[in-house]
């Protein structure tokens, strides 16, 4: 049990939330135009996430060339110096090459793979800090870099984690609250009720599932919005400069 | 697609068009799951074969000493060890990790060593400098689906089943006794995850299962080899008894809705309980042969001698 107090009696968090509040969640996109098709930067509270997008591009090896649809392929690098206590990672650890196979699942799903034959998408992500939310900080960060490289979707994917302490589900977990409760992640499709990826590493008790995926899904819509707001209002000053040319 | 195994057009719509009208090519119901069959050595403890359909594998759970970890020095160790070779089918290949190889020996590891299934603590023998190291080896003798589910229940069979040779503390030495000299011990298990998958296929378009408000999305229970080349997406719930969810576990594939999610959660529970029940009687079952062959009888107090 923690000495801290994850949610006191008032309702609030460590950091000064609500069990229902997402933390600050911000976005850029086409953070590094001249690197790479298609980027973005997000901070979800503390942790920050860099996406680049290359692609789709021939393969470079002939072997790996898919002649019905796109494959796409996720390179994941945790800097060092992303955690309070500096480590060195292993890069084929198995925990990271289980979240790789799991983004990679996921975004064959939700890109419309099947319109770029013999391609390759190739999805570079650098981990910069991170205080919890990993998996669904890189998605969030994925989704955001696909849109700005023109990469057909078919919809948004955002995702959120959630955790339940005591009775009480909350929203959007940050270190200090994930090493103590168990944590659940999903990935929301668009506005839908649908589950893209879905992650529960602890226990949990099966009849407090529901009340946590309902909060779940209520803040991966949210997302999903400030993800949304962030892609207008780049298209919008994009459009705004081609008129005054 | 696995290499070296190729599945025609035609039995991939064969298949799918089946299940569009709720049959299995093996027979079964969509939501139905195979009967394992667990074998139990009879000479020798913590070594299990469990049949589950075609799939069929063997554990060996062993036991040394050892010097536990520096930051851990009250804890034994515990290893599971899951290596697919080609003997088990074609499409795993020999030394190579792919990345399927590694899913399926994380979510056993996560289902049964982070959740904490057996006691640690209760393996140390003298602190900071000898513990027990408790170690699970999965063969994979044969693939038809299914292997996380059968992996999973076998290293609890086989941990259940396990004893460690008793040992006496004699100032700085440690004498480890015979199991013919001295009755062994067996494990502390604090609880029994066991994991059931489910497979998802789309029976139509992508853009219905996205935007369409009908969940047409077909879910089955203990895929074989056929129909888990075949998927669209896989989902791997670990419960126990007492309604806890261990893990969950969608890695992508096809986008689910949560009253799907909840519905499974609910099945993998009754198949769960059951199967842990079924477990217990086996293993009641063995110890009393045991207790009859090896004439334990004569051992009690009060023995007639």
């Amino acid at each position: 049990m923690s000495r801290m107090e994850l949610y006191s009696p008032e309702g609030l968090r460590i950091d000064g939330r609500r069990w229902n509040e997402l933390r600050r969640f911000e976005c850029r996109i086409n953070t590094h135009p001249s690197s790479s098709d298609g980027s973005s930067y997000i901070e979800q509270g503390n942790t920050k996430i860099i996406c680049m997008v290359q692609g789709p591009m021939e393969p470079s090896l002939k072997s790996q060339t898919n002649s019905s649809k796109a494959s796409i392929e996720i390179n994941l690098s945790i800097a060092n110096f992303s955690t309070i206590e500096r480590k060195k990672r292993l890069k084929n650890e198995k925990r990271l090459i289980e979240l790789k196979t799991t983004l990679e699942r996921t975004f064959e799903q939700s890109v419309i793979c099947k319109l770029y034959p013999r391609t390759v998408i190739q999805i570079n992500l650098h981990v910069l800090c991170q205080d919890g939310g990993l998996l669904a900080g890189m998605t969030n960060a994925i989704t955001l870099a696909l849109i700005d490289a023109g990469v057909a979707m078919y919809d948004y994917v955002s995702a959120i984690s959630a955790g339940l302490y005591d009775q009480t589900p909350l929203l959007d977990l940050n270190t200090l609250e994930e090493n103590d409760m168990s944590c659940l992640t999903i990935g929301v499709v668009g506005k839908s009720e649908k589950l893209a990826l879905l992650l529960l590493e602890d226990k949990m008790p099966l009849d407090l599932l529901e009340s946590v995926l309902a909060i779940g899904i209520a803040g991966g819509h949210r997302v999903r919005d400030l993800m949304d707001n962030e892609v207008r209002k780049h298209g919008n000053i994009r459009s705004s400069r081609l008129v005054d040319q | 697609m696995a290499k070296g195994v190729e599945i025609s057009t035609n039995e991939q719509l064969y298949v799918l068009e089946s299940l569009k009208q709720g049959f299995r090519t093996d027979g079964r119901k969509l939501d139905e799951a195979r009967q394992p069959n667990i074998t139990l050595s009879p000479t020798e403890y913590g070594y299990v074969e469990i049949e589950w359909g075609l799939t069929k594998l063997a554990v060996r759970v062993s036991a040394e000493i050892v010097a536990p970890y520096e930051d851990r020095p009250f804890e034994g160790l515990f290893m599971i060890n899951t290596e697919i070779s080609p003997m088990a089918s074609a499409q795993f290949e020999n030394g190579k990790n792919s990345d399927d190889e590694i899913l399926i020996s994380r979510l056993i590891e996560k289902a049964i060593r982070r959740s904490n299934a057996l006691d640690l603590e209760s393996l140390c023998i003298v602190a900071g400098s000898k513990v027990w190291q408790i170690r699970a080896d999965i063969n994979f003798l044969n693939y038809d689906g299914g292997i996380i589910d059968a992996s999973s229940l076998g290293v609890m069979v086989a941990l259940q089943h396990f004893k460690k040779p008793d040992i006496s503390i004699n100032g700085e030495d440690i004498i480890v006794h015979s199991i013919d000299e001295r009755q062994p011990i067996p494990l502390s298990i604090l609880h029994v995850p066991i994991c059931i998958s489910f497979l998802f296929f789309n029976p139509v378009g992508i853009e219905e299962n996205i935007k369409g408000d009908l969940n047409e999305e077909i879910s089955i229970i203990d895929a074989n080899q056929q129909e888990e080349l075949l998927r669209d997406g896989s989902l791997v719930i670990t419960i126990n008894k007492n309604r806890d969810l261990i893990q969950l576990s969608k890695n992508g594939g096809l986008p689910i809705d949560v009253m799907l999610l909840m519905q499974l959660a609910k099945k993998a529970y009754v198949i769960a309980d059951n199967l842990t029940d079924k477990i217990k009687d086996l293993l009641q079952a063995d110890e009393k042969e045991r207790y009859e062959r090896m004439n334990l009888k004569l051992l009690e107090v009060g023995a007639d001698r």
